[in-house]
């Protein structure tokens, strides 16, 4: 395959770049290739050793390396071709790659279309602001988890972890498992960042306290951690004077949430979500750069890998399309704009043209309520909360009620009345 | 007497904190709090026979990889989990291994193998 014949680049090949490629070669692009910086293709799945993985998409309970396995096998089954070891340095307004890897040195080449799958990052000890000194024992849940599942060592012996997201929650169990002791999980909202299921799998299940309403707001010791110091938070997040506790620990784990990595996007000028910090995309997952897709968590953080796989292959599909017509038909002109209760919605546009599944985040839990997409369609829930995304399948059928002068649809979540 | 139990349903975003009563012979007599049967349900699983996936990884020799993934391939009692981990950290593997190969069979007599989750090359 020569660089000139390329018809869809992926970037990335964690599970988005993985069924992206895949789709697209289904969906009758020739040449295909995947992207990868490291030097195989699975992304971070091969360090989440847990389960949990493809309830939805396969119908089993996977681990994340035999998730990531069955996409591997695909990939090598369809013929996308795999650029492992090349990092992606350069992407242009008009489509221009520029990469770099060992063998070739600096490549570029323009492909018909492009796939963005560059997945997320975690957040940092630096965007989370905590006083103390600089010792060492301070690190993401993530870097612990290649640590003890990949390299093969414990972080710390005694740890407490800020943050209750999903890579905290699971760490906080891996971690006992393997003979550590794990003081606290520390969180500063009142409920749980992560699903309920690992609350009770990972933190209930061995006993671990959860601490909601609480943050760090110390580090001690000099070389090493040797402390944390806790305190209660008010509903404003500044800690209550009075309520400090010092916990002794050796490492400090950070879990609190996950930011899309898009430097790429932006050098590229592709239209970012505030909220969602992803590209502003239409159903068809194309960015304001025509023929550049996005799928997964660059596009926003999800809380299942099925549905990282599920809009990924969307955006493969789209992209394979763009390869071969040049053109998808309806463009997204119709603006979804979050309402009550509502964090964000993708896609941001639509056609209202073709069936469309929506993925949206609400910004406080809340109970019995109906979401509302427009005067479109409406459907309870019993509960919504911000760490689990809600999916809305809305068919064309319904889309034919909007008339074609609309610019805007609300989408908002309410109580659900009369009780 | 009576005693009390409380379970966290995990079967929606809810999480209705649902309380068992059960008697002195370990019978149930009722649930509280469930706000649909699906809690009734998950939480007499969970009273009467409460099982998780173990995943762990297992040294390996004779590969640049120093790791490999392994899991129960059925759940097995949650009380067995710290065990069975103790087991896997003792347990070494050589290469080829393809997933699904059996790593442990019988784990602690539960009748469930311990499987990789992943291959492993020299
Ligand atoms: S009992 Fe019903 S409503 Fe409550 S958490 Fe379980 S499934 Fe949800």
């Amino acid at each position: 395959m020569k660089l000139q014949d390329i018809d869809v680049a992926v970037i990335g090949a964690g599970p988005a770049g993985m069924a992206a490629a895949i789709r697209a070669r289904e969906a009758g692009a020739e040449n295909v290739i995947i992207m990868e910086r490291a030097e195989e293709l699975g992304g971070l799945l091969h360090q989440c050793v847990h389960n949990g993985f493809g309830l939805l998409y396969f119908n089993e309970d996977l681990t994340g390396p035999e998730y990531g396995n069955r996409f591997i096998e695909k990939v090598m089954d369809t013929g996308v071709k795999p650029l492992l070891e090349t990092m992606v340095v350069k992407l242009t307004e008009d489509r221009q790659i520029g990469a770099v890897n060992a063998k070739e040195g600096f490549i570029t080449f323009r492909p018909k279309s492009v796939v963005l799958a560059m997945g997320c990052r975690e957040r940092s000890r630096g965007a989370l602001n905590i006083p103390g000194s600089r010792p060492s024992g301070v690190l993401t849940a993530g870097t612990a988890q290649r640590f003890v599942n990949v390299e093969g060592f414990l972080p710390g012996k005694r740890i407490v972890i800020l943050g209750s997201g999903d890579i905290g929650m699971i760490m906080a169990r891996r971690l006992t498992l393997e003979g550590a002791k794990v003081e606290a999980v520390v969180e500063i909202l009142p409920y749980i960042g992560g699903l309920i299921r690992n609350e009770v799998q990972c933190l209930h299940d061995f006993d671990i306290p959860l601490y909601l309403q609480h943050t760090v707001t110390q580090i001690h010791g000099e070389e090493r951690v040797t402390a944390v110091t806790i305190a209660k938070v008010d509903a404003d997040r500044n800690p209550v004077p009075g309520t400090q506790r010092k916990i002794q620990c050796d490492s400090l784990l950070l879990s609190a949430g996950l930011i899309p990595e898009n430097e790429l996007s932006l050098m590229a000028g592709i239209r970012l979500d505030p909220v969602t910090g992803g590209a502003v995309v239409d159903e068809t997952r194309q960015t304001n750069i025509a023929g550049v897709f996005a799928g997964g968590n660059v596009l926003h953080v999800h809380d299942l890998v099925d549905n990282v796989s599920w809009e990924s292959e969307l955006a493969g599909e789209s992209a394979a399309k763009f390869a071969m017509e040049r053109d998808l038909g309806e463009k997204g002109t119709i603006n979804l704009k979050a309402g009550t209760n509502i964090r964000y919605i993708v896609p941001q546009t639509i056609s209202g043209q073709r069936d469309t599944t929506l993925y949206m985040r609400v910004n406080e839990p809340q109970e019995n309520v109906r979401i509302k997409i427009g005067d479109i369609m409406t459907k309870t829930v019993r509960a919504v909360k911000p760490s689990e995304m809600i999916k809305i399948e809305l068919s064309s059928e319904k889309l034919q009620k909007v008339n074609k002068e609309t610019k805007e649809i609300i989408v908002s979540c309410e109580k659900r009345g009369g009780k | 007497m009576a005693k009390k139990e409380t379970f966290i349903c995990i079967g929606c975003p809810l999480g209705c904190e649902v309380t068992l009563t059960i008697d002195e012979k370990g019978k149930i007599l009722g649930f509280a709090g469930n706000k649909c049967k699906e809690g009734e349900k998950y939480v007499f699983e969970e009273y009467t026979n409460p099982v998780r996936i173990l995943t762990a990884t297992v040294l390996t020799q004779n590969s640049a990889q120093p790791l490999l993934a392994v899991r129960t391939s059925k759940p097995i009692l949650k009380t067995m989990l710290a065990q069975g981990a103790a087991v896997l950290a003792r347990t070494k593997v050589k290469p080829p291994v393809r997933v699904g190969d059996i790593i442990v069979p019988n784990l602690l007599d539960t009748g469930v193998d311990v499987v990789a989750s992943a291959n492993l090359s020299s």
